[in-house]
């Protein structure tokens, strides 16, 4: 009798040990990541696409070119100084390692280029389009075209489609475009936001915050540090759609970089505030627009 | 068969016997105050006082589910065996305590007794509180009679499964564990320091989340004593509050301005609250008044080191910022700490001051045990919403990424910057999103459910 009851003691106390390292050694981990939809050209379903994660790049071939590319987005203005005149980065607006939907992301780049610009009123490549920005962001001069740097950012920004066939493309939206004209911007009510809402990281005066080796953790909005009157963001039917999802940062949880989305008619507030403040000029302005009309929200 | 019988049977008159003599235990180990003082209910003053003392005590935050009534309970702590719920501390008479009497409310604050004989369970830090002084006591059954709004809303039944449920044994855990005791001011520290240990060890019951409990979850230290084990760090519903003694791992790193400047604002220039603490410093530290804030703070840096701890803790030497600045990314931890934290935390591991909290030599990264660092990062939380600084900020939660990835990046942080942290395994992560993705879910009832008297 008591022989048996050892037994099943003994038998249960097994089971239960079993049963428990079987349970915790079980991998459990996060969930796959949800996929975007890949189209090809005729706008059929051509497969899935995740970017690419951060270790992933060590396996490539051209990884040093990739990573200095990544370094190079990041860190524009303290690696490239001969050709960054302001504060800002090329991520200080591509989200997130330009993976971000909705914040201006790499994703569809490397094929969308050349593509037309009404700016230009002409078809750009992508070294063109990438010198645009450092004319006008980050109020600078360009790359030469076959620089290093430039065949860098180019095989960042290559990696994240590297799975794409051509032609296709990630269905996915860089910015939201919103209709700014249905709103009547109150600067004024932006500048309170401002001070709730941004002031913390970009300054009570638009200075942006540096670090202990006078770089910039967040960029300066207005002033001789930051981006042109020739910088898509020094328009407000560009800025406010930016800011609607990809400011603040840092104060939900959700990833990847604790976002929220903001009331449209916050956004133009905000961006009708800061886009008319003082900074430098753009002194290319002239060949903007050739032959059409200068939008509404342009400043010259 | 006899043989089972026979056992059965004496343990079942072992059983009765224990249940008979616990319902004893409250009549004369934990009677009701005899003598009731003479109380103005509706004095304002008093009643100010009581809602400062409710404050150092922090009744509010356990008292409260996220999104609920305040005082109205329902917020769910995780035990081991499932979950019990804050109840309801309003006066509503029906629901809340509006029909406790002054001895009936002592009772349970300071003996953890409700008004039928019942044992509180011990997450009310009854065990703290004994030590409250009087009139702190009688302010605060002023304030929750008159300064509190009665809330209707009934408590929700613990997930604990019968038997595990039947409170009774809990007599017995009171007995061995919450046996009277007052506070004594010890001579070798200050009046200020002194004062410091009567709201840390009392009211503040700093204890409940920060002293490692034993076995019977019981806390091991009540005061500092020989065993150094008061405030010396332990882990609750996967976070680790971390050792404040004066200890290389605990707030040796941290001066008194900053431990003031923590409690009051919940950030430094350094670092900054989250997970549980967030909780604290919204609805209680952050309303404490310069005298107990500084008191608070003298009093931790007088708590000496475990013995076998070092006394401080020094920084090796920083190879990680001139790494990351000069692009030598050779390990996937690097690079992902380039491409998801970075962005805030920065090369130099400096984060922005008051925005972001620095890695670098940050207490809670390079902490003995990493289960808040691992929490934090998986489940992202929140620094506390306090009227000092214009904005609150967010760690968000990076559960998408694999416990690989995740293993990689906080071992490249507790390491980094001359960090020398132990090392975080995959397991660990696998171990503690298992315990995120089964938290337990607070009672915030429905408008229906929840009717305003």
């Amino acid at each position: 009798m008591n022989k048996a009851i050892v037994m099943g003691v003994m038998a249960a106390v097994g089971i239960v040990a079993v049963g428990w390292f079987w349970h915790e050694s079980r991998f459990y981990d996060a969930p796959t990541a949800p996929a975007y939809t890949v189209v090809s050209e005729d706008g059929r379903v051509a497969g899935e696409y995740r970017p690419p994660q951060a270790r992933d790049i060590l396996q490539e071939d051209n990884a040093e070119d990739i990573i200095y590319g990544m370094r190079l987005l990041n860190e524009t203005s303290r690696l490239l100084p001969e050709n960054v005149g302001n504060g800002l980065n090329c991520n200080s607006c591509h989200m997130a390692q330009g993976k971000r939907p909705l914040g201006a992301p790499y994703i569809n780049t490397a094929g969308d280029y050349p593509k037309f610009m009404p700016r230009a009123q002409a078809v750009l490549d992508l070294t063109e389009r990438i010198n645009g920005c450092f004319r006008r962001s980050m109020d600078g001069r360009p790359l030469a075209d076959d620089s290093k740097e430039m065949a860098a950012m180019k095989a960042y920004i290559q990696w994240l489609s590297k799975d794409l066939e051509p032609g296709q493309r990630v269905e996915i939206d860089n910015m939201e475009y919103f209709d700014v004209a249905q709103y009547t911007p109150n600067s004024t009510r932006g500048e309170i936001l401002y001070a709730l809402q941004c002031a913390a990281c970009h300054g009570d005066n638009g200075e942006g915050m540096k670090d202990q080796f006078g770089d910039y953790i967040f960029p300066p909005l207005w002033g001789d540090e930051s981006f042109n009157i020739g910088a898509g963001m020094a328009r407000l039917s560009r800025a406010a759609p930016f800011i609607k999802h990809n400011m603040p940062l840092g104060v939900s949880l959700d990833a990847p970089l604790g976002q929220i989305t903001l009331s449209e008619q916050d956004a133009v507030d905000i961006a009708a505030y800061f886009t008319a403040k003082p900074r430098p000029d753009f002194a290319d302005k002239m060949h903007d627009w050739p032959e059409v009309s200068n939008p509404a929200d342009a400043r010259y | 068969m006899r043989g089972v019988t026979r056992t059965a049977t004496a343990l079942a008159v072992v059983v009765a016997a224990a249940f008979a003599f616990t319902q004893s235990i409250p009549h004369w180990f934990t009677p009701k105050v005899g003598a009731i003082p003479e109380l103005d209910l509706h004095d304002p003053e008093l009643i100010a006082r009581g809602e400062y003392f409710a404050r150092v005590a922090n009744c509010v935050a356990c008292h409260t589910a996220p999104g609920g009534e305040p005082f109205a309970g329902g917020l769910s702590m995780q035990t081991p065996l499932g979950a019990i719920y804050s109840t309801n501390i309003t006066p509503d008479t029906d629901t809340g305590i509006g029909s406790y009497s002054y001895a009936d409310f002592e009772r349970a604050v300071r003996r953890g007794i409700r008004p039928d004989n019942v044992p509180l369970y011990p997450a009310m830090p009854f065990v703290s509180y004994m030590i409250v002084e009087d009139e702190e006591i009688e302010a605060m059954y002023a304030y929750f009679m008159s300064g509190v709004e009665p809330v209707v809303q009934k408590n929700p039944a613990t997930t604990i499964p019968w038997p595990a449920s039947m409170r009774w044994p809990l007599f017995l855990w009171q007995l061995l564990f919450a046996q009277p005791r007052e506070f004594e001011p010890a001579d070798h520290r200050t009046e200020q320091e002194n004062h410091g240990a009567y709201l840390v060890e009392g009211p503040a019951h700093c204890g409940s989340c920060h002293t490692p409990r034993g076995l019977a979850l019981q806390e091991t230290a009540l005061a500092d004593d020989d065993t150094r084990q008061f405030l010396a760090g332990a882990v609750l519903e996967g976070w680790y509050a971390k050792s404040l003694r004066d200890e290389g791992i605990g707030l040796s790193t941290w001066s008194k301005e900053e431990i003031v400047d923590f409690l009051r604002t919940g950030r430094t220039d350094h670092t900054a609250a989250f997970g549980t603490m967030t909780n604290v410093i919204e609805h209680s530290t952050q309303y404490l008044t310069d005298d107990d804030l500084a008191a608070i703070a003298a009093y931790l840096k007088t708590l000496p080191s475990r013995r076998t701890y070092n006394d401080s803790w020094q920084p090796a030497e920083d190879f990680t910022t001139a790494q990351l600045r000069d692009g030598a990314f050779s390990t996937p931890g690097a690079l992902i700490y380039v491409q998801e934290c970075a962005a805030c935390h920065r090369l130099d591991g400096m984060g922005a001051p008051r925005v972001f909290p620095a890695l670098a030599h940050n207490s809670i990264v390079f902490a003995d045990n990493p289960s808040s660092l691992i929490q934090v990062t998986l489940a992202g939380s929140r620094m506390p919403d306090t009227s000092h600084d214009a904005m609150t900020f967010a760690m968000p939660a990076f559960s998408h990424l694999s416990n690989r990835d995740l293993a990689d990046v906080l071992n490249f942080i507790r390491t980094g910057w001359g960090n020398h942290g132990s090392e975080v395994t995959v397991r660990d992560i696998a171990r503690m999103r298992r315990l995120v993705d089964n938290a337990p879910q607070h009672y915030v009832p429905t408008p229906q459910e929840a009717v305003h008297e």
